[in-house]
């Protein structure tokens, strides 16, 4: 019920935010993987760098409308929230600070070309793009 | 939950490929253009399952929900996915050309040509990728916002 009554727009843009959310941080998993194995390769550490940075709007949308549609329908919660509510929240947060220091990791790989830093920025985007990857499935099967 | 899944893999997998096309369009050697160009292949496998899994699960939900048999956004959002898939497919093309120039290229000393720059920045091969990215939203649209149900 509470999905179809909702205004199309903010329900559109936090879809859309989280999906290129997604893909900019799937990109970014590939060059850095990629880059596991061949830390020398220059292109690999500009492209991990630049393909999280292009996930920094898309998080703003995604976060933003979000609080938008929760604004709008806590009342309907009656003050308690919904599992899967708690998951989206429990993931964008912290999931912040994981993307924050995945983009910090891949700066300084791209900038000194150390294979550590590398590693540490595939690791991490991979652990972020994971988290992500519950919060689309509790928010869109409902849990709870 | 498995539809809206299909739809993540479909239209992240999209976007990751537009993000690596972008930067393989600005790279400076070929060298890069062309690895950059081949990782675009890992994301296809990601567009392929989600589409063809975003497609078999909805068809599955429009049984199940009940939606009437010529709800006008559903059969609109198949020929949006056609559309998508076909574009997707002739830009794909456009790309395999400019990897498979520029890996010729970096075997022969890793140098750029205007044929390689023309190739990336050519409008007509880069529209077909985008007007797929357009279909693909056009279809997100639809399938939020179902007119009519």
């Amino acid at each position: 019920v509470i999905a179809y009554s909702r205004p199309f727009w903010p329900l559109f843009l936090h879809v859309l935010g989280a999906m290129v959310l997604v893909g900019a941080v799937l990109a970014a998993v590939i060059t850095s993987w990629v880059g596991w194995s061949r830390p020398d390769v220059p292109i690999l550490r500009r492209a991990t760098f630049w393909a999280l940075v292009s996930g920094i709007p898309a998080f703003i949308v995604m976060r933003v409308f979000a609080q938008v549609i929760y604004s709008d329908e806590q009342d309907a919660f009656g003050g308690q929230d919904p599992t899967w509510i708690g998951v989206g929240y429990g993931v964008t947060e912290p999931g912040l600070l994981v993307l924050l220091a995945a983009i910090g990791c891949a700066y300084w790989w791209k900038r000194s070309g150390k294979p550590r830093a590398g590693r540490i920025a595939a690791v991490l985007s991979g652990v972020y793009l994971l988290l992500l990857a519950i919060a689309w499935l509790a928010m869109s099967g409902k849990w709870g | 939950m498995l539809h809206v899944t299909g739809a993540f893999f479909f239209v992240s997998g999209s976007v990751a490929a537009g993000v690596l096309n972008v930067l393989a369009v600005r790279a400076e050697r070929p060298s890069e253009t062309a690895l950059l160009l081949r990782l675009i292949k890992t994301t296809v496998i990601v567009i392929g399952a989600g589409s063809v899994s975003a497609l078999i699960f909805g068809i599955w939900l429009w049984h199940e929900l009940g939606y009437s048999a010529g709800a006008f956004w559903i059969w609109a959002s198949i020929v949006l996915w056609l559309i998508a898939n076909a574009l997707g497919g002739i830009g794909g093309k456009h790309q395999a050309r400019a990897r498979k120039l520029a890996e010729q290229l970096a075997a022969a000393g890793d140098a750029s040509s205007d044929e390689l720059r023309a190739l990336l920045r050519d409008r007509k091969g880069n529209a077909m990728s985008w007007l797929a990215g357009v279909a693909t939203i056009a279809l997100l649209v639809l399938m939020i916002w179902k007119p009519g149900s």
